[in-house]
């Protein structure tokens, strides 16, 4: 039509984007509390000064995370708990530090699922009450999507494969026609799942994060043990692995923390020889659906989100991989790979610019919403 | 490359380096060599000019699939995990082949060097006739996409991209669908084919592992009337054998999602496929991997966010 759709058929697709330059800023305040971590943040869209871009800003990001004593995980209720204690001093810190009223908000954007019920309640809830209260519109928000999303903006890679490793979740996805599809995912459990389990077995602190202690033993380990290996085309199978690995430390050659020390024989296997494999084994497994989702789809950026993204030695071997195919890997740093507020935030306005709204009475939480479930107005 | 060169000597060096590179997979690299014979030289003393045309027939193609050493992979890990690909590649293939499931043949198995040598399959994949989406291979790789956020006055350029995209998804320029259509094959029949052809597979105890419509091939056949195509299964790297019904009802469903992901249009299809092979399978057998098939389903989809 105009000179934009003549650009288009110049050498490099150019696709546009439904969203439409904002008149004046934006602001959005986003609640998320699907599992152990309550975070609020506070983003703002507003018309870049020059160009036709615009400019997105994290005015703040707050997050208070519950943490369990070594061995236990956490249960909905005491989560639950933890986000009604705190929830209102995470909010009133994200507001201060942003350094806004509530009278310049636009809109509030609150995690609707996947996780847990009771946290997530919590979350609504409170969503609720301040919309009622300063009478602003809500945005029910996909976590999943919030995490691409937040990805895409912080990396600004455009259209990558995203492997979106987590405590709940385990999935490859590519966007197509308005859906983030998911191409391959854990046919039971999720991979941080699978970590916070094993470490749980073995007795690590769950400060700061059961997967980060994972990551610091296993820079220690030597040993590879053998471990079962399970793709099953762009799927993968984690509970096998997890299985296995428990039971080394059953077996008579293994040396637990107390004895770790001492002399060992050739045989041993150490709690960090575990972890070593156990790591190996299973990121391995994650490359690899990545790399079979890149060939399948034909794409070369991959963009890692969640909260085993943060995990250095798998952004490594993520890599290893996509540089032996020309491609290049996107990772954020735990501030927004670890569940945050910013992520629902930014996902919850984006879909606010394109006129979503999720009305009063359809604000409850549901914990299975998948991922291809969101249509993706935003993007073309 | 630098990859073969750091492998010891095998057998197959020879025809990596003369091969032209066509494709890299998720696992190996494909190679294409028209012939495993060197080009003949042959000389017409009447027209000096064709003195060097090597038209060989397509019949002699040679496909040679290195799997490179992977340097994310744990070294142990990745050399008993490619050889033990490779193996059972091979073995699939030879023991499908017996049974008479189309599958390409075997040419030489080199463990050592990590390749397999197999006969190259002229066609188009399932997924190339089907139109992939709107993520084709050769595409994405020429082209970056890129969104751009623009002054739009309204978001009406955005909605009329959207209906071209959906109306165009298997039209121009896709030569397979194009000569399929002329032999007077429907969508409806592929599916049927597809169906059968996994049924075939399924008998022999083979299960695939990587079923998707990238790894299946429409090679035409000389004979036109009765059968004028047939489908080749490939990349057999991830196969195994199996025997509850269960094995066989997850190979289905990654082809289900397969289908989902990939031809998010072309959904209501997948069922001609099941329904083909239903009929191939025989009511006995497909009765138990019915009923898994659902189990598998619910567990996938609708996966407790807990474990």
């Amino acid at each position: 039509m105009t000179t934009a759709q003549a650009s288009t058929s110049s050498t490099t697709k150019k696709k546009i984007s439904p969203l439409t330059r904002p008149s004046r800023r934006l602001l959005c305040l986003g609640i998320e509390g699907s599992a152990n971590k309550l975070g609020c943040g506070i983003i703002s869209h507003s018309p870049a000064p020059s160009g036709s871009t615009t400019k997105v800003t994290v005015l703040s990001n707050v997050r208070h995370t519950y943490i369990t004593p070594p061995g236990e995980g956490f249960l909905p209720s005491d989560t639950a708990r933890h986000h009604r204690d705190w929830i209102v001093r995470v909010i009133e810190e994200a507001i201060r530090k942003a350094g806004v009223r509530w009278s310049d908000m636009d809109c509030i954007a609150f995690t609707k699922g996947p996780g847990m019920g009771t946290p997530l309640q919590v979350g609504a809830l409170v969503a609720r009450t301040l919309s009622l209260l300063h009478g602003i519109p809500l945005v029910g928000v996909n976590h999943c999507v919030g995490h691409i999303e937040m990805g895409r903006q912080i990396t600004s890679s455009h259209n990558p494969i995203v492997l979106y490793v987590s405590g709940g979740n385990t999935q490859v996805i590519a966007y197509s026609q308005q859906r983030y599809r998911i191409f391959g995912e854990t046919l039971d459990i999720a991979i941080g799942n699978c970590l916070d389990r094993f470490a749980r077995v073995i007795g690590l602190r769950n400060d700061p994060s059961p997967g980060y202690n994972i990551e610091v033993e296993a820079k220690k380990g030597k040993k590879l043990v053998p471990l079962p290996y399970g793709t099953k085309g762009m799927d993968v199978s984690l509970a096998g692995i997890l299985h296995s690995v428990e039971s080394y430390t059953k077996d008579k050659k293994y040396i637990s923390w107390n004895t770790i020390n001492e002399g060992k024989g050739e045989d041993a296997i150490t709690a960090y020889d575990l972890c070593y494999s156990l790591q190996e084994t299973a990121f391995a497994m994650l490359v690899e659906i990545t790399e079979r989702a890149m060939a399948h789809v034909g794409a070369r950026d991959v963009l890692i989100v969640g909260g085993v993204g943060c995990n250095l030695r798998l952004q490594e071997m993520m890599g290893i991989m996509a540089s032996e195919r020309n491609g290049r890997v996107f990772a954020t740093d735990q501030s927004f790979c670890i569940d945050n507020g910013i992520m629902i935030a930014q996902a919850g306005l984006l879909a606010y610019r394109m006129g979503q709204i999720t009305p009063l009475e359809k604000t409850g939480v549901t914990q299975r919403y998948r991922t291809d479930a969101v249509h993706v107005s935003w993007r073309a | 490359m630098s990859s073969s060169s750091s492998t010891p000597y095998s057998p197959s060096a020879y025809y990596l380096e003369r091969g032209e590179l066509i494709k890299q997979g998720a696992e190996a690299k494909v190679y294409s060599l028209p012939s495993l014979f060197p080009p003949p030289k042959i000389y017409y003393p009447s027209s000096p000019s064709s003195s060097s045309s090597t038209s060989t027939p397509n019949r002699d193609g040679v496909i040679i699939k290195h799997r490179f050493p992977k340097k994310y992979r744990h070294p142990t890990l990745d050399t008993s995990l490619t050889s033990s690909r490779l193996i059972f590649e091979a073995r699939s293939l030879a023991r499908a082949a017996k049974y008479g499931v189309v599958v390409p043949r075997v040419l030489w198995v080199d463990d050592r060097g990590g390749c397999i040598g197999l006969e190259r399959v002229e066609g188009w994949s399932v997924r190339e006739v089907l139109g992939g989406g709107a993520e084709g291979e050769m595409e994405l790789q020429e082209e970056e996409e890129e969104e751009v956020e623009l002054y739009m006055p309204s978001s009406q350029t955005g909605e009329g991209e959207r209906d071209v995209q959906g109306e165009g998804e298997v039209e121009e320029g896709n030569e397979g669908w194009e000569r399929l259509k002329g032999l007077g094959v429907g969508r409806d029949h592929l599916m049927r084919s597809i169906g059968s052809a996994l049924a075939k597979l399924h008998l022999t105890t083979i299960i695939h592992g990587d079923l998707t419509t990238s790894n299946m091939m429409i090679r035409l056949t000389p004979d036109s009337k009765t059968q004028p195509y047939e489908i080749v299964l490939i990349d057999f790297g991830l196969s195994s054998t199996a025997q509850f019904p269960e094995n066989y009802a997850v190979d289905l469903y990654v082809l289900e999602r397969a289908f989902a992901s990939t031809h998010p249009r072309s959904e209501k299809l997948y069922a001609g496929v099941l329904e083909a092979y239903a009929r191939g399978l025989g009511e006995k057998k497909w009765k138990p991997i019915e009923i898994k098939l659902k189990e598998v389903r619910k567990r996938g989809r609708k996966r407790d966010m807990t474990g």
